[in-house]
């Protein structure tokens, strides 16, 4: 009797404890029930596995360029071996994180070919008309304009197409333009040579507003290596009419002759101005990705779920809804049939509740939809090892034997059957753990943690409430744990 | 209170209904995978092939008024860039008119901003708090099914394992033909209700698929347990034993059933609609498993 009481006191400080970690730290939420954004952003790589270091490299460029995009309270972290997960909560618009996250942002500065200067005009010339045609398409749909616009674009494709001597294999005319617009790109590249500077020889990147017009450019500060660097390029061509490309991500940027006068020492002073006619969105952006480096693998960006603030409040109420009724009429259910043992079962699963809920903000586990069905579901299995005691309990009572010797012998006889049963409900939670997707995930944690609680609370709580109870002589009529009185003695 | 199930007369009859249930689901899967659009076993959802969900309510000042989807549809067709995939909407009023629900293939982020920006010009003003919008590309879904499927097999052969380790084999033997019964009469439920109601599964389905067999084994490790006991202890032959064993735990596994099937109608009635379809599942796995613990296995164990 003594231990049992030992007993009574460690659930009531458990108890308290719990109670004393919900309000100090409240349980985390989930975004489909606080709102926000979700983005799977997946490494490419054409060959072999991402490796370990690879995943950390990306992870720290992600991580750099989120931060300075200035998103409050972002989350990032890895999922399996080749993927990122990306939380914004609240109503911040994926769309801008994830134009700034799915570039490369590798960025090159090259020296023009010898010999190029008419090849690349007439490039210049095409990228110029291309630009415009997409423009104009752009316009065109906006305003739904007529067949005849969109066709006077389409000849204009065919011009340009018969002048580059390539033709495009898209089938509908936006990917066409697209399509002719990455050609001229990649043969503008190709007119350059690589130089050994590139964006890793930057340490800085800001931007500013042109003096002369509105258009924004971004300024660039190299490192003393790199600002050494970039001296010995600019006076390999001063005074020549090669140029020098800043590329980015295989698109050439900007292309700019070095002055005749910089032809002794080179450019120093270590930084340069990318002006390419930048709004003031786009300049963000590039100053955004120039910072926090280029990506070692590409990266794309394969899932994206938004929910709104609103519906993740409705979400929380209707699990609210869901979990207490269930409570509440499986409650009724082992009070109708198991009388005093049911309010014991009740007892005990309101303190499974509470564990479980109190482990959840230690953990922490963040609280998803998924998450909070397999709590929900946990709820039924808890009381499924009430079930298998109490039925026992029953058995020895109709046996005629006495309260306390049913409810020892109830106790005991369930034990090795409801660990038992446990083990294949934990081992399917242990599999969806490790192979589940994160929505999966909370499901799993959520219904693993609450089987092992529950062999706690089915098993000590019940017992150690039930005992306290029958110290009482008034509870201690048979018929009380009986709901039917047609068994003798 | 004593139940009295008469198992060895109606042996017959249970494997029968049994074998007729796996033939109406095999049906439904073969159905499924050679005369639909789909043409595959199940109609998998968005999760596993990809493609733009999403709901959002529109602001009505009282009712919402009555707008047919194909307006809409042709509206959209005429704002947007894309011609193509106006196709290839599959759009829908809930709710009383309030609830726009669409379903497109992959759009990205930008795409699918331009789309609810148009929406909002053809019948908002839209709540934007309480948008719903998810985007799969079609590579994440392969990965995903790959991973479901591996999961469900890792975890059915660990199941396996533990229960030949435990009981000895012709126990173990009927113990997962319980188990693959349920999972497949479920599975066969849905192909069904793929193909009548368009219902897809997506990786919640696999989820209630795991907690379904882990559930089903331990109901029927409770019933095969008791049979094992009771074949040590008592007097009677092989068959009433079996007989007796599944009435005294009876009480048991139907009260365990209703009492986890009582949260997931709670679930269904009052919790969140994207919790709807696994929520029933696992009410449909659960009812299967029960069945199949009380009345199959041990009729299967029973000798003629």
């Amino acid at each position: 009797m003594k231990r049992r009481q030992g007993w009574l006191f460690f659930i009531i400080f458990l108890l308290t404890l719990s109670v004393y970690l919900l309000i100090n730290y409240p349980l985390q939420l989930g975004l489909d029930l606080q709102g926000g954004s979700q983005l799977t952003l997946q490494i490419i790589k054409e060959e072999g596995k991402v490796t370990r270091d690879e995943l950390e490299a990306v992870n720290s460029v992600i991580d750099k360029r989120v931060n300075n995009l200035g998103v409050s309270e972002s989350n990032l972290q890895t999922l399996g071996g080749d993927q990122l997960i990306l939380e914004l909560p609240g109503e911040q618009n994926p769309l801008v994180a994830s134009r700034v996250l799915g570039k490369t942002a590798l960025l090159e500065f090259r020296t023009q070919k010898e010999g190029t200067s008419k090849d690349l005009k007439n490039l210049q010339l095409q990228r110029l008309s291309i630009k415009e045609l997409i423009e104009q398409y752009s316009f065109a749909e906006k305003s739904q304009n007529d067949d005849n616009f969109l066709k006077a674009i389409q000849d204009d494709l065919k011009d340009i197409e018969q002048e580059l001597n390539y033709s495009s294999t898209s089938n509908d005319l936006y990917g066409k333009l697209i399509e002719i617009k990455r050609y001229v790109d990649k043969e503008i590249t190709n007119l350059f040579i690589k130089t050994d500077l590139s964006g890793k020889d930057l340490i800085n990147a800001g931007r500013r507003q042109e003096q002369t017009n509105s258009n924004w450019e971004v300024l660039l500060t190299f490192s003393n290596s790199g600002g050494e660097k970039f001296a010995e390029i600019t006076k390999s061509i001063a005074g020549t009419n090669q140029l020098l490309a800043i590329i980015l991500d295989g698109e050439s940027i900007s292309e700019a002759s070095v002055g005749n006068q910089f032809a002794s020492t080179g450019i120093t002073g270590g930084s340069a101005t990318i002006s390419g006619n930048f709004s003031a969105e786009n300049a963000r952006e590039l100053e955004v990705q120039l910072k926090g480096g280029s990506l070692p693998l590409p990266i794309e960006i394969v899932e994206t779920n938004t929910i709104g603030a609103l519906l993740g409040s409705k979400n929380i109420l209707k699990s609210l809804y869901a979990a207490i009724s269930g409570l509440i009429f499986v409650g009724i259910f082992m009070i109708f049939n198991y009388r005093i043992l049911g309010f014991v079962s009740v007892l005990s699963l309101l303190l499974y509740g509470f564990f479980n809920l109190a482990l959840y903000s230690l953990i922490p586990v963040t609280l998803t939809l998924p998450g909070i069905s397999g709590l929900i579901l946990s709820i039924g299995m808890a009381v499924d090892a009430n079930i298998l005691i109490f039925e026992r309990i029953r058995e020895e009572l109709y046996d005629g034997n006495t309260l306390t010797r049913s409810i020892d012998s109830g106790f005991q006889r369930a034990n090795s059957s409801i660990v038992d049963g446990h083990i294949t409900t934990l081992l399917s939670c242990f599999v969806l753990f490790l192979l589940g997707t994160n929505f999966v995930k909370g499901f799993a944690a959520t219904l693993g943690i609450g089987v092992l609680i529950s062999l706690f609370t089915s098993l000590n709580c019940s017992k150690t409430i039930l005992r306290f109870f029958t110290t009482y002589q008034s509870l201690r009529q048979k018929n009380l744990y009986l709901p039917n009185n047609n068994f003798s003695n | 209170m004593k139940y009295n199930l008469e198992l060895i007369k109606n042996k017959r009859k249970i494997i029968s209904f049994s074998t007729f249930l796996i033939l109406l689901s095999l049906l439904g899967i073969l159905y499924s995978t050679f005369n639909t659009s789909y043409k595959k076993p199940i109609n998998l959802g968005m999760d596993f092939v990809g493609g733009n969900e999403l709901r959002i309510e529109r602001v009505c000042e009282e009712e919402c008024s009555n707008l047919s989807p194909d307006s809409v549809l042709e509206n959209l067709r005429e704002i947007s860039s894309n011609k193509n995939f106006i196709n290839n909407i599959n759009l829908q009023f809930q709710n009383n008119n309030k609830l726009i629900s669409i379903r497109t293939p992959y759009l990205s982020i930008e795409e699918s901003n331009n789309l609810i920006t148009n929406l909002d010009n053809i019948i908002g003003p839209l709540n934007y708090e309480s948008k719903d919008s998810r985007l799969i590309g079609p590579k994440l879904g392969k990965r995903l099914l790959t991973n479901c499927v591996t999961s469900l097999l890792v975890s059915l052969f660990a199941i396996s394992l533990y229960i030949t380790i435990r009981f000895d084999k012709k126990y173990a033997l009927f113990a997962l033909l319980a188990l693959f019964h349920d999972l497949l009469i479920v599975f066969g439920i849905f192909s069904w209700l793929g193909i009548i109601l368009s219902v897809e599964v997506n990786s919640l389905f696999a989820v209630s698929l795991l907690t379904i067999a882990g559930y089903s084994v331990n109901d029927t490790v409770v019933i095969f347990d008791r049979i094992r006991e009771n074949l040590k202890s008592k007097e009677e032959g092989y068959n009433e034993t079996i007989q007796l064993s599944v009435n005294e735990s009876f009480r048991r596994t139907t009260f365990t059933s209703i009492t986890t099937l009582i949260p997931l109608l709670s679930i269904i009635l009052f919790g969140s609609y994207s919790l709807f379809w696994f929520s029933l599942a696992l009410s449909l796995g659960i009812i299967v498993g029960s069945y199949s613990s009380i009345l199959l296995a041990p009729s299967l164990l029973l000798k003629n």
